[in-house]
């Protein structure tokens, strides 16, 4: 059990490839641990990426159930996602997000709306889950990080996205 | 550090903004907040900026006049001490839409609900589109509802002004969520 220092922007690793788990051991179970003591220690968090805590390895966990806009929609409670890997997406939707390694900034991003991703869970099973709205932002925003984006790599619009588009 | 707002507004044309940024990087200006757009046929800089070197705006003295020359009005002003910070605003923003047949008073009307009740625009364009004959004119507002004040109130507060100035309104939230 251990809350982890969030590294913030810009800490280098935040921009690092990670390197995937090939090995499902007593350290992959604790970098889950690691991962979600310290998303539950940050309150207002709903998901935190490996590198986020300065692992350069492929892991992320997400948990929307607790957030005010996570509660209104379908989800899966916690997941603790190992070398996740998003293997269909469909449709778009655009949210504004901010990053716990990014503090006071947010930008209007565009996510696919439905997406199913594969990985294995905390005892090494691998999993495929299909899931849509908040859920799957906040994965999408995770495993960005294991690949080195950050959402401010994915804004799509300024701040007025729906009205500068009707500029012709 | 002294903080000063600055302000510029001219025809469009490629190479507004470097000219301006040329000039302040060469004052040992740093530019903190800034937001540019086009405006009409103009474009327009706002910008927050401060240098170690310059306490007053008559400490920046001709260095703005090059832009003047080439049709940019310029304007600054002495920030006081802390304009530069943004105060912290509790809530959740929502945005509204307002869009109908031009006609006077919609961006005032629509402020005015939103003012009496102390409630705090942070973003807000419009744009007057369509056909000369017809025009339209869009508006979006951000606003900051503060905690206890629902989407359905504003909502309620709108209703009303759809009536009266026949446009067409809609609130929302604005989903921002950090992950």
């Amino acid at each position: 059990m251990a809350v982890r220092e969030v590294l913030l922007y810009p800490d280098p690793r935040l921009k690092q490839a990670c390197a995937a788990i090939d090995v499902f051991d007593k350290e992959t179970k604790q970098l889950l641990q690691d991962l979600v003591d310290t998303m539950v220690a940050a309150g207002h968090s709903v998901g935190v990426a490996a590198p986020q805590i300065g692992e350069l390895r492929r892991a992320v966990v997400v948990d929307v159930s607790g957030s005010k806009l996570g509660q209104k929609q379908k989800n899966h409670g916690l997941l603790q996602m190992v070398n996740p890997e998003i293997l269909e997406e469909e449709g778009q939707q655009i949210v504004r997000e901010g990053c716990m390694s990014v503090p006071d900034y947010t930008g209007n991003v565009t996510r696919a709306e439905r997406i199913v991703v594969q990985f294995l869970d905390h005892q090494g099973k691998l999993q495929v889950v299909r899931t849509e709205g908040f859920e799957a932002i906040a994965i999408q925003h995770e495993l960005d990080h294991l690949d080195g984006y950050l959402f401010l790599d994915r804004v799509s619009s300024l701040k007025t996205d729906l009205f500068r588009r009707k500029q012709k | 550090m002294q903080h000063f707002a600055l302000t510029i507004i001219g025809r469009d044309r490629p190479g507004i903004v470097s000219q301006v940024t040329e000039i302040l990087f060469r004052l040992g200006c740093n530019i903190a907040d800034s937001s540019c757009s086009i405006l009409g046929g103009q474009f327009s800089m706002i910008l927050i900026v401060s240098s170690p070197q310059i306490n007053s705006k008559e400490d920046f003295g001709e260095a703005f006049a090059p832009l003047e020359e080439n049709n940019l009005s310029v304007f600054i002003r002495d920030l006081k001490p802390g304009g530069e910070k943004r105060q912290e605003l509790a809530g959740n923003l929502c945005m509204i839409s307002v869009y109908g047949s031009d006609k006077p008073g919609i961006v005032y009307r629509v402020a005015k609900e939103l003012g009496d009740r102390q409630i705090n625009i942070t973003d807000l364009n419009t744009k007057l589109i369509g056909k000369d004959k017809s025009p339209v004119y869009v508006m979006m507002i951000e606003a900051m509802l503060p905690d206890g004040v629902e989407i359905e109130e504003v909502e309620g507060w709108m209703s009303s002004l759809k009536q009266e100035l026949q446009v067409d309104i809609s609130v929302r939230t604005l989903l921002s969520v950090e992950l």
